[in-house]
Order: structure tokens, then C-alpha cells, then sequence
């Protein structure tokens, strides 16, 4: 018997080429696109180009006719309300800013998918991300950087494990998008010329201190002060879960000089702005780490590049294991603003080690 | 191997009905409407056969009007009825019909119609006693089904009829499941129209009929030529009328002994489920029921799950009803039944037909319970979350 895989199809090219692969390689394929969010009201026709739509849907269905291989739709609406938008709301209600993507990647695509694909007898999950998975001759897996370095999603991906590796597949992981678009042209699947997609799937308009107020009770919400590093009252604001680390525009504080925040102390609803130097810090504690392989966590400290948000560079830092899956890490010159609720991805050179959230930057003192 | 256990979606064609429909292609000219000789062998076809698809509720074939199916006939009663009914602006129906009436009904609710959707009990069974308690002087049509397509529950209308009558509202039957799996009698339920389906029946689908009393309390909702007495304008469908009179005529002829051979085979089937799954239910009363429908709520999976992995086995079944985008959503039925979201999204609906065999029954049993143990252990209800 052929191996099954189940692949997860967004209706986009990458994954479509995924599927495409995996049909070429001869394994059993089942198609799969997750209905994550509520189908958005009014008639089909005017729901065109949000994800998870009728059109996509239908593209993703195209795809599967085309290279022959059965395809559904499955409704993980309840799942991704309950792990993925309700933490997003929570996060931003607490001051944080939350990566859903990366949430969705652990809980839906790498968890809950992974259950159907065992309930449909599958032995693999595939996906149309651009990152690598390589085994080393010891056995173990390892999870690596894309090829296309400007399409690198492997930072989204630092939650999975020896597990996850074993049974997950990244078809374009090794290709550049230009070749998976000339892949797809030279198949004639309809997703060869489709655009990407940027924003957060739930929030297609981009603006999620809206949807966070629409998903809240006005009670959850904190209002608060904006004030300055020595604690001067500058403006006031309608909510923490408007602020995230590092935004300069916003703020309602007028003339002078440009400020960013620096911090959000949710617990007071004090927003504090600083100038663009006062941002920087010296590293920071993250909680909620896990390791591509636990081997690691034997040692007590570990020289890496870290990434803490997806558009920046892995800079060199040192990270020492604390008690209860926290780290600390310190970078090796002046770090970036950091900001809390991202995820903070290990790397060392080509390779993913782990991961975790940011809990807090450090001080020069804590540093130390 | 393909198992189809979905014949409530659709019944595969029927072997008199490919017949009849091959030999009609081989030779097809001429519009049933014009006067010449070709004109007039379509004709004759057409009214052969209206009067195949009359006998299967045992009534005039020139009361049937030929439509493009259950939908355009059940939007044909009820928007043909209401014009007819003036000043009348309520509308009675049950909470567990087809979408085919559903919608319809919401449609003049939005155009300012008082709609009421009278409660099924645990069984899907409408008491009719609901029904007469809404009826009155304002009521321009009672609409209902008279066997539920995703639980098979039949529903004792014949009561309604003279009620209907006596407060001068039209009585509308959907009788899509019902006629060729159970006998069928306009006269005896005695009601004004009644909706029938080709391709439940073994009739490629695209084809329909209504059974209209009285042509003069119906307006049409399609207008163009006189065809169909004035009731529905447009060429007939001659393929598609041919083949619903020769899959209704092979229904009829069949019947006794196919509803006999389906029931038994559906009654074992959820018996050997039952065997391997004890804390299975089946959906629907246990007596008054379909025989070829059960509708089943698998403890502790989701009915989506084991829906697409038996269909990966080559077993084909269904559950509630897809949406747009081809996801299924939990069925209304189950839910106006009492059922909570969770069961209607743990329940499948399994229907048989003309086409299965002994065989085909033994080996989905064994199937049916191997991929339960299977989906149950691989993802747990509890962490599918349904809510």
C-alpha cells in the first residue's frame, strides 16, 4: 500500500504544488482546506479574494481534479475560535502581541489536523510551507530554513517536534517561489498566477483593534494613560489592545519629539512612549519553549541566532535555559525593540532549534 | 469498490429509466408542442410519460405538471399558492423540511407573510393536532413532507386534509422521499399538491413533477408559452420525463418486494452496527419510518470525519447538508428534534436503495465499525470541540 498523505490546501499556489508533488511521487493523496473562519455574509459572488472563501475552495477542489486525488472540506471553525482567535483577543486585551500564525501552525495545522489525518489513515501531514525537513544519519529530524531565504517560514514552525517531523511533509520547502509558480504554470493548475496572501486570515481589513473590540466584552477592554518614561502623563487612550511595541503612529501625543511605545503595562492601562533609542534592550525572557529536539535542553546554555519577529534578521545571542521551559537570552550587541506575545525562534545558521513567546525584555542589570 | 449509501441524495439511474433515455436519444426530434407528426410522437411520449409518473400516487396524469424537480415544484406550490390566496398572509410548514421549502417559506416571511414552522416530538413526527391548533381563516397554504429526507420519519398527513379544506387553505405534500419507496395515494391523503421527484426514484435528476388539484387555485411562476396547461412555460423536458415515467413505472412494479428486501437489509445493518457500536442511536422512529433511511449518531467522533473516511473506504453515506463551500453543517433536522449540536454533528445518515445487495450491507457493517474504532481512537470528540 502507498503511503497516504493528507495535504492541507489553502487554495493558493504553494500548496496546490505541494499536493501536485506528492501526487508525482506516487504517494496517496487526500486533499484537505480547512474552513477556519465564518463564511463572511452576503452572496458568493461578493465574497471573492478572503481567505478561506467559496473561491478559494473551489480553486483548491480545481487543483485536486486536475492531478486526480479526492478533496474535501473540513470545518475546524470551532477549533480555530477556541485556539487561535480567542487567544489572539486575549493577548492583545493582556498588552501582548500575539503571531497567530504560529498559534495556528501548532494548534490547528500540526495538532488538530494531525488527528483527522490519523482518523482518515494517513501516515503524513503535508502543507505548502517554505521550509525544509531533513533526517540526519543518528535518526534525528531536523527542521531547516527554506531554500527561497525572502519566503523562509520556518520561524512559524519552531513548535514542532521529533514527532511532528517524522510525519509531516514541506513539497516546495527546497524551491524558490519563482519555481513553484513555474511548477504550477507548467501543470496548468489554476492557482499558478494567484497573488499571496498577507494579512491575518481573520482579520482580512487588517484592522485588529477593531476586531479585538468586537470580540470582547467593553468590560475586558483597558483604557489608560500614555505617559512618558519618567511616568508623565501625555494623552489618554481607549485601550491597551491598541498599542503594540515599537508603533510610532497612534499615539495622540502631539509636537515634540517622535515616540514609540516601549512598553504596555496592561494590569495599570499605562501605555509607556519613549524615544526611538530608549527601545532597544539588551534581550529578553521567553516563556513556553520547546525544542525541534529535547536533546538540547541538557545544555545549560547555548550560543544561537535568535529571530524575534518574522520580517527581522537572527541576530547572535547567548540563551540560558531558567526552570519551567523559560529562557533568557542576551543578544550579542544591541537588540532590537522586543516586543511581548511574538515568538522568539532559535536558530543556528540554517537550522530551526526552538522556540518560544516573549514574556518580557530584560534590563541591562537582569541581563547580566 | 464503490458502496453508494445515499440514496436519498440521489438514487443511481435506473436500468428502465438508461434504457428508455438511450432509446429516445438514438431518435429524438421534434417539440412535443408543434403540430406536425414528430411533434406529435413527442407529445404522446410526454403524456406516456406523465401517466407512468400519475400512477405512482395514484392519480389523473393531467393534473401533473412536469418541473425541473422537487425544488422548482415545492417553489412552484408555494409561490403559485400564495398569489392565488389574496388577502391570506400565513403559511404553515414544520422546522425539519427540505431547504426546497425552507427557503421559500423564509423568503415571504421576509415579505412580510406570517410564517409558522410547527415542532417536530424526539421522533421528527409532526402531530397534526400542532398543525390544526395554528390553522385559520388567514391560512393561505399548509406545506409538509411526508417522509423526512435525513431520518425518514412518516408523517400521518391524511388528518390535515379536510382541516385544510374546511378553512379554505391549500394543502401542499413533499412527497420527494416518499413516492416509489411507500405506497402513495393523492386521494387518500386528499391533499391540492404534491411534489415529486425524478432522481430520487432511479430518474437521472433535472426532472420533477407537481401534482395540482385544481388549476385554478395554482398561478405559475414561470411565464412564457401555454405549455404544461398554462402552469409552466418553457419546451418540455422530454428526456427527463421520459426517464422519470420509466423509473416510476420500474419503482411501482418493484416496490412491494423492494421495500421489503431494503428494509431488511437496513434493519440488519443497524443491527450489526449496533453489535460493534452499542452506544449507537438511530435517529427517527422506530415504526413509520423509511425503510431504506437510518440516520445514526456515532458516539464520541465526528460524522464529518467518518463521513470523508468511509468514503476514502469506497462507502458513500451522508450527513446534514453542505454548504457553499461543500462543508457539511449539522443537520436541522436532528436539532429540531431535540438533538444537541454535537450529536447532529456525531450523526450520518445512511440510505439504501435498488441497487444494493446482501453483500454490500455485510461488508459496510464490518467497515462501518472498523473505521468508528478507528476515528474515535485518532480524534476523540472531546478534542474536535464541537460547539
Amino acid at each position: 500500500m502507498r503511503p497516504r498523505v493528507l495535504v492541507a490546501m489553502s487554495g493558493g499556489v504553494d500548496s496546490s504544488v505541494a499536493a501536485a508533488i506528492v501526487r508525482e511521487q506516487g504517494y496517496d493523496v487526500v486533499g484537505v482546506a480547512m474552513r477556519l473562519v465564518p463564511e463572511p455574509p452576503g452572496p458568493i459572488a461578493k465574497r471573492r479574494g478572503t481567505c478561506c472563501s467559496h473561491d478559494d475552495f473551489e480553486d483548491a477542489r480545481r487543483v485536486a481534479e486536475q492531478m486526480d486525488f479526492p478533496f474535501y472540506v473540513i470545518d475546524l471553525r470551532a477549533d480555530f475560535a477556541a485556539r487561535v482567535v480567542d487567544n489572539f483577543v486575549s493577548e492583545y486585551l493582556g498588552g501582548r502581541t500575539p503571531n497567530p500564525c504560529v498559534m495556528c501552525n501548532r494548534q490547528i495545522k500540526f495538532d488538530r489536523l494531525w488527528s483527522r489525518a490519523r482518523a482518515l489513515a494517513a501516515d503524513y501531514v503535508a502543507t505548502g510551507h517554505y521550509a525544509r525537513i531533513e533526517q540526519g544519519a543518528d535518526g534525528r529530524f531536523h527542521l531547516l530554513r527554506a531554500a527561497d531565504e525572502t519566503k523562509d517560514q520556518s520561524y512559524f514552525l519552531f513548535t514542532l517536534g521529533q514527532d511532528e517531523l517524522a510525519r509531516t511533509l514541506f513539497p516546495v520547502g527546497a524551491m524558490s517561489k519563482t519555481e513553484v509558480r513555474a511548477r504550477a504554470r507548467a501543470l496548468g493548475l489554476v492557482t499558478a498566477d494567484k497573488p499571496e496572501s498577507q494579512e491575518i486570515c481573520f482579520v482580512p481589513d487588517g484592522d485588529y483593534a477593531s476586531f479585538v473590540e468586537r470580540q470582547s466584552d467593553p468590560a475586558q477592554l483597558r483604557p489608560g494613560s500614555i505617559v512618558d518614561s519618567d511616568g508623565r502623563r501625555l494623552a489618554a487612550h481607549s485601550g491597551v489592545h491598541r498599542f503594540t511595541v515599537g508603533q510610532r503612529r497612534g499615539l495622540g501625543v502631539a509636537g515634540g519629539q517622535r515616540l514609540y511605545v516601549r512598553e504596555i503595562r496592561a494590569d495599570s492601562g499605562e501605555v509607556v512612549a519613549g524615544r526611538r533609542e530608549e527601545l532597544d534592550s539588551p534581550g529578553l525572557i521567553a516563556n513556553r519553549i520547546s525544542l525541534v529536539d529535547n536533546s538540547l535542553a541538557s545544555r545549560r546554555e547555548l550560543s544561537v541566532e535568535v529571530k524575534i519577529r518574522h520580517r527581522h534578521r537572527a541576530i547572535p545571542a547567548m540563551m540560558r535555559f531558567d526552570s519551567g521551559r523559560r529562557a533568557v537570552i542576551r543578544f550579542a550587541s544591541g537588540g532590537p525593540a522586543v516586543t511581548p506575545g511574538q515568538a522568539c525562534v532559535f536558530y543556528r545558521g540554517e537550522e530551526v532549534l526552538g522556540g518560544g513567546y516573549i514574556e518580557r525584555a530584560i534590563t541591562e542589570e537582569q541581563a547580566n | 469498490m464503490t458502496i453508494y449509501l445515499d440514496h436519498n441524495a440521489g438514487a443511481p439511474v435506473r436500468v428502465e429509466a438508461a434504457a428508455a433515455v438511450s432509446r429516445l436519444l438514438a431518435d429524438m426530434v421534434g417539440n412535443p408542442s408543434s403540430v406536425h407528426r414528430s411533434g406529435q410522437r413527442s407529445r404522446r411520449m410526454l403524456e406516456v410519460a406523465r401517466a407512468q409518473v400519475a400512477a405512482i400516487v395514484g392519480a389523473e396524469p393531467r393534473r401533473f405538471v412536469f418541473t425541473s424537480g422537487g425544488t422548482e415544484s415545492n417553489n412552484l406550490a408555494i409561490f403559485g399558492a400564495i398569489t392565488t390566496a389574496a388577502r391570506r398572509r400565513k403559511i404553515i410548514s414544520s422546522q425539519i423540511e427540505h431547504s426546497s421549502i425552507l427557503a421559500p417559506i423564509a423568503e415571504l416571511e421576509r415579505r412580510g407573510f406570517d410564517v409558522v414552522r410547527v415542532a417536530p416530538n424526539a421522533d421528527g413526527r409532526i402531530d397534526p393536532g400542532r398543525v390544526l391548533a395554528v390553522l385559520d381563516s388567514e391560512t393561505a397554504l399548509v406545506t409538509l413532507g411526508l417522509a423526512n429526507s435525513e431520518v425518514g420519519t412518516i408523517q400521518d398527513l391524511a388528518p390535515l386534509a379536510s382541516m385544510c379544506g374546511r378553512a379554505g387553505a391549500l394543502f401542499h405534500i413533499d412527497a420527494a422521499q416518499a413516492a416509489g419507496r411507500i405506497p402513495v395515494d393523492v386521494a387518500a391523503l386528499g391533499c391540492d399538491l404534491m411534489t415529486l421527484s425524478g432522481h430520487k426514484l432511479g430518474a437521472p435528476a433535472g426532472v420533477g413533477a407537481l401534482y395540482v388539484r385544481d388549476f385554478a387555485r395554482l398561478a405559475p411562476i414561470v411565464f412564457g408559452g401555454p405549455h404544461e396547461g398554462g402552469m409552466r412555460a418553457g419546451t418540455p423536458n422530454l428526456l427527463g420525463a421520459v426517464s422519470f415515467g420509466a423509473a416510476a413505472e420500474a419503482a411501482m412494479n418493484a416496490m412491494a418486494a423492494e421495500s421489503a428486501r431494503i428494509g431488511s437489509l437496513s434493519a440488519s445493518l443497524f443491527a450489526r452496527i449496533r453489535e460493534a457500536i452499542p452506544a449507537l442511536r438511530l435517529n427517527g422512529p422506530l415504526v413509520g419510518r423509511l425503510p431504506n433511511t437510518l440516520n445514526l449518531t456515532f458516539p464520541g467522533v465526528l460524522g464529518e470525519s467518518m463521513l470523508i473516511a468511509l468514503d476514502l473506504e469506497g462507502v458513500e453515506v451522508s450527513m446534514g447538508s453542505a454548504c457553499a463551500a461543500g462543508a457539511v453543517e449539522p443537520s436541522h433536522v436532528l436539532r429540531a428534534m431535540g438533538r444537541s449540536v454535537a450529536d447532529a454533528r456525531s450523526s450520518l445518515r445512511i440510505s439504501l436503495g435498488w441497487n444494493n445487495t446482501a453483500q454490500e450491507i455485510e461488508a459496510v457493517a464490518a467497515l462501518i465499525a472498523r473505521v468508528w474504532r478507528r476515528v474515535a481512537a485518532a480524534e476523540p470528540l472531546s478534542e474536535a470541540s464541537a460547539r
